[in-house]
């Protein structure tokens, strides 16, 4: 058996290999993986290859994310885009910044609905780069709020990785639920922030805002949004209050999203079979990367190279913050090859212990784990935020990644805040659990 | 035999669609059936519809430049050594799914050889869906192989001629802030 440490560098250079040179990511993941079993481990690689591909494709909780991305298609089809901005543009467009707020905004409603970042990133994202690049925006700024705010929808509920977390922690999903809030609102506020300042300090990235609108106007403008937050409100209501799946409460959000589109009058065959097969591509194409990931993990896994280096990591005996910064470069340097999910389920079974007996709580360790994630995703060369919005756009994954860097910046902000102050994941389940 | 393969493509993408409709049709099945009292498990039968829309949707989002990938170096490579990328793009992406095709037809014949069912309500034998994985990954694979040839005949593959954009392609290297002025002018062009 090679060591795994001489093995992390060759996959790691194999991965980098097929990526750079433009192989499909999915083929990519799928043939790594391909490579760490059959050369690196004594398991069969064909065979595995095939069970794990197929138990990936028709997972229970999978079947969300179809179809919210099918809402999103019809949504997107109806006025929503138009309706978002006319609705939230005279809200923020005052504000140093303008409209990039809509994009952090957007994509804080929309993560509520998609769970999943790529799917919101990809759902917002298809509405508004039209319209900010219509408006003449900076498209730095542009993508950098549209990737970073993407992310929210990992931490925001109904949040997948959070569910997979609860599952291998064993920590109450709906707790997690509820302590993602406080954090996701404090995300939000940043990445505002943010951009507050970049526009205060450059007016040229945000044009400014020239309509007057007398507040009857605007009145009206913000009611044509009412439909669709209702819709929203309805799906999360839904999952909160335990009366449904994320899966039924998906299909709701479609047979919702229908019915509004048909109301609105903007339903037509045509728009229906091109909703339709919109979200065929962009589903296709996140399940086939997501079953590429699952045969790498396993993998990955079976060469022993994932947990080798936590287990470096554990020889070193850190005082709890030693550990969270040692653990937040791993997790950035595994994001890089690695999704979020296989992230953690990989480290899981050796961090988990490791932190349990630093007295981290296992709770809020859950969300810094998934805003690490978070960072993650646009974190090259694998970064599922940065893939979608590459497809988005047709810019390269450099220029990309360089929009979102600031935004990676502001999570690590993030990270350090809820270090120095617990209370923000913690408080609202304390008052949770005390009733 | 042109309109043969896009037939193909095209079809397998129309299943695609029908079964990503199918999840959410079990789904409103299940709802109904526990409204009127009666039990519908569709926690199988909507994974089933999830994976064979991923799998048959595979060859037409290809066609439609729907798979993302790193494309750095191959838009700012010249056009021969472009035309050698792709090629060995493709090659690698049809080895790799000849193999995986291999190996998927190999689990479904097992599966039909043992009778292995699912372990939900409706037991349903796993070889009808798991074929679903193996002719969606044959479908993918003629595809690949299909713009591997038709890479010496055109000038573009397909997912790259078909993929659609919102901001316009830039074809210089570096970066440089897009202006509205300067997508009046890629429009006029």
């Amino acid at each position: 058996m090679t060591d795994p440490g001489t093995v992390a560098v060759i996959l790691f250079l194999v991965m980098t290999l097929l990526l750079a040179s433009g192989i499909w990511v999915a083929v990519s993941l799928l043939s790594v993986g391909f490579v760490a079993l059959f050369f690196f481990s004594p398991a069969p690689a064909g065979s595995l290859l095939a069970s794990t591909v197929w138990d990936a494709s028709w997972n229970w909780a999978l079947t969300a994310l179809p179809l919210f991305i099918w809402m999103g298609e019809i949504l997107f089809r109806t006025r929503l885009s138009e309706n978002m901005f006319r609705g939230l543009s005279p809200v923020v467009g005052r504000l140093p910044g303008g409209l990039l707020h809509v994009n952090i905004l957007g994509c804080g409603v929309m993560a509520a609905v998609a769970g999943s970042s790529a799917v919101t990133c990809a759902t917002v994202g298809r509405m508004s780069v039209p319209e900010l690049k219509r408006r003449g925006y900076d498209e730095r700024l542009t993508i950098g709020t549209l990737a970073g705010s993407g992310t929210l929808g990992l931490l925001i509920p109904p949040s997948i990785m959070l569910i997979v977390y609860g599952v291998i922690a064993q920590v109450s999903i709906s707790r997690l639920f509820i302590a993602g809030v406080l954090p996701g609102i404090m995300l939000i506020l940043l990445f505002m922030a943010y951009v507050a300042v970049r526009a205060w300090m450059d007016p040229k990235v945000a044009p400014p805002f020239t309509e007057r609108l007398d507040l009857r106007e605007k009145i009206l403008r913000a009611l044509n949004l009412i439909p669709v937050l209702l819709l929203i409100a309805l799906v999360i209501g839904f999952i909160y209050g335990g009366l449904a799946t994320p899966t039924e409460a998906a299909t709701m959000g479609v047979v919702g999203a229908l019915i509004l589109a048909a109301s609105s009058g903007s339903l037509t065959w045509a728009s229906f079979t091109d909703a339709l097969m919109g979200a065929v591509r962009t589903s296709t194409m996140i399940a086939f990367i997501l079953a590429g990931a699952a045969f790498l993990s396993i993998a990955m896994g079976f060469t022993g190279v994932p947990r080798v280096i936590a287990a470096e990591v554990d020889s070193w005996s850190l005082s709890p913050y030693q550990l969270l910064v040692v653990l937040t470069l791993l997790y950035i340097l595994l994001g890089c090859f690695l999704d979020g999910v296989s992230m953690m389920v990989l480290t899981a079974s050796v961090v988990l212990p490791m932190v349990d007996a630093a007295g981290i709580d296992l709770l809020w360790f859950g969300i810094y784990t998934v805003i690490v994630v978070e960072m993650a995703q646009i974190t090259p060369p694998v970064g599922f935020n940065l893939f979608v919005l590459q497809s988005l756009t047709g810019r390269d994954i450099l220029r990309i990644t360089a929009a979102s860097a600031p935004f990676f910046f502001l999570m690590l902000l993030g990270i350090v805040i809820i270090v120095a102050v617990p209370g923000i994941v913690l408080w609202p389940v304390e008052l949770m659990v005390s009733r | 035999m042109r309109r043969a393969l896009d037939t193909l493509y095209v079809g397998a993408g129309v299943l695609s669609g029908l079964f990503l409709v199918g999840i959410a049709v079990t789904i409103i099945a299940q709802v109904v059936g526990r409204m009127a009292g009666f039990t519908i498990d569709s926690t199988e039968t909507a994974g089933f519809c999830l994976a064979a829309s991923t799998f048959l949707g595979l060859a037409y989002t290809l066609r439609r430049g729907g798979h993302i990938r790193v494309t750095l170096a191959i838009r700012h490579a010249g056009p021969t050594v472009r035309k050698v990328i792709e090629g060995w793009c493709l090659l690698v992406a049809a080895g790799g799914m000849a193999y995986f095709l291999y190996w998927s037809v190999d689990l479904v014949w097992f599966s039909w050889r043992f009778d292995e069912v699912s372990p939900g309500l409706m037991a349903i034998p796993f070889w009808i869906p798991r074929l679903a994985m193996a002719v969606g990954a044959l479908i993918l694979l003629i595809a690949l192989l299909d713009d591997f040839v038709g890479l010496w005949l055109q000038d573009e593959p397909s997912y790259e001629a078909n993929a659609e954009r919102i901001l316009p392609t830039e074809d210089e290297v570096g970066p440089s802030p897009v202006t509205l002025a300067k997508d009046a002018e890629a429009g006029a062009r």
